[in-house]
């Protein structure tokens, strides 16, 4: 993938219901945009904690084709690890197949496989802010736990076999470890601004210490094992998350 | 590594020369555990694992036909080596919960690498899969016996609920990410641990 492309490179439209106006996660301006219905002038912005590009880019045509090509070489990379997760690097034959397109294509747009891994991170992550804006901030203690368990839920199931590939290959490449890194960041911040009033009643060591545990519970891996390994449906898994959220949190400050 | 548990003649009941083969399988299983552990999560080559262990590489593939077949029995030795600690001697709930994040850590430092080694290259692999869900297991058992008091106090549905959450919090890459990510020390790292069990545990019943 060209440098400069991939840096200022104009948001990927996905051609269903969703469009990920899609900026890699390098990129220190990045935005995140939720499209729905695939409309120019419908875009709902969605309020996801992260700095917004000052003005958005306007793309020619065959731009688009192409940025349409890749998200599509993505998509199909993801969909063939959600098929088989014991295979965290699916062939450029296998990709290109499942995505339409040549090899040639595939690797047109990605000089190597590693490349692509590297994409569907910023994929993953831009799809995670935009499907996932905090809901109910400023709701009740029981509202705001539901909330965030069944948004971090859903990130969950949609992301985990990208998120295993990520976190196994993150000694390979710096690339994906500061993705990880933006991952884990995020879901940090989260935690803190749905928690906030109970957060604040702890010393700062405790409410650390706190964020470090809510994180570990609401881990990808801690999801999957309630599903794969347990059996829970994604409504018990999720009461189990509020359940001990619930336990693990201080009492709520009067308001 | 320092392993133990070599196979000696008393305990096993064999002759010389089989005991000295037993020597051999154990000394490659010995030499792949170090080497997984200091490659993880990439798995040496037949070629390493021969030269750490000081044989051939024809002596590894004569017992053991494969290097997934290599793995199994590394990580079936390892098992061995993952012995349930002693019950804490205290009673009282701190002590129980200090003991049991301490042992828990020593534990995850110990295996880390190991256990992402084992995870990484599972791949579709039914026999590592399976010991990976008997060590995921073993964990809950052991949580389960240490906290014994406090889940009693729960329904049944509660209390696997309750293990499900003290065994992610516990798990050993959320160890690994307290560390390496957060930056903690040991003793940081368990107190963080200890600080949520107690938040997550119900109050322990009053002794008969």
């Amino acid at each position: 993938m060209n440098t400069l492309q991939h840096r200022v490179g104009p948001p990927y439209i996905h051609t269903t219901t969703w469009a990920i106006a899609y900026v890699p996660a390098a990129d220190p301006g990045w935005t995140c945009t939720l499209h729905v219905k695939d409309r120019p002038g419908e875009a709902h912005e969605s309020a996801v904690s992260v700095p917004t590009a000052s003005k958005p880019t306007r793309i020619d045509g065959r731009r688009l084709r192409s940025e349409r090509t890749k998200q599509l070489i993505i998509e199909a990379y993801l969909s063939l690890l959600r098929e088989n997760p014991v295979v965290p690097m699916p062939t450029a034959a296998q990709i290109a197949e499942r995505a339409g397109y040549s090899v040639r294509s595939v690797f047109e747009r990605f000089p190597d496989l590693n490349k692509l891994r590297v994409a569907a991170a910023d994929y993953g992550l831009a799809q995670a802010a935009a499907l996932a804006p905090p809901r109910n901030v400023d709701g009740d203690r029981k509202t705001r736990i539901k909330s965030q368990v069944e948004t971090r839920a859903g990130t969950c199931e949609r992301g985990v076999a990208l998120w295993r590939v990520l976190v196994f290959s993150v000694t390979e490449d710096d690339e994906l470890k500061h993705r990880v890194r933006l991952a884990r960041e995020r879901t940090i911040e989260r935690l803190e601004v749905m928690y906030r009033p109970e957060l604040s009643a702890l010393s700062e060591r405790d409410r650390r210490y706190m964020l470090i545990a809510l994180e570990a519970i609401t881990d990808h891996e801690s999801w999957a094992r309630m599903r794969e390994l347990h059996g829970l449906s994604f409504e018990d898994a999720c009461a189990v998350w509020i359940e001990a959220i619930d336990r693990m949190l201080p009492p709520t400050p009067p308001a | 590594m320092v392993l133990t548990k070599r196979p000696t003649a008393q305990a096993s009941g064999v002759d010389g020369r089989r005991l000295r083969s037993l020597k051999t399988k154990q000394r490659i299983i010995e030499a792949y555990l170090a080497l997984a552990g200091e490659k993880s999560p990439l798995v040496p080559t037949a070629a390493e694992i021969a030269r750490r262990a000081g044989y051939s590489v024809r002596s590894v593939f004569e017992r053991f036909p494969d290097i997934h077949t290599l793995q199994v029995a590394a990580v079936d030795f390892a098992l061995t080596l993952v012995t349930p600690s002693a019950p804490p001697s205290a009673t009282d709930r701190q002590s129980r919960i200090r003991s049991q994040v301490e042992s828990r850590g020593r534990s995850c430092e110990r295996w880390l690498p190991l256990w992402r080694s084992l995870i990484a290259n599972q791949g579709e692999s039914a026999e590592l899969r399976q010991r990976v869900v008997a060590l995921r297991q073993w964990d809950v058992r052991c949580l389960a016996s240490i906290y014994g008091p406090e889940l009693s106090t729960v329904s049944d549905g509660e209390r696997r609920q309750l293990l499900m959450v003290l065994e992610a919090l516990t798990d050993i890459e959320s160890w690994a990410r307290m560390q390496e990510f957060f930056g903690l020390s040991f003793e940081e790292a368990c107190s963080a641990w200890m600080q949520a069990i107690d938040r997550l545990l119900p109050p322990t019943p009053a002794r008969a």
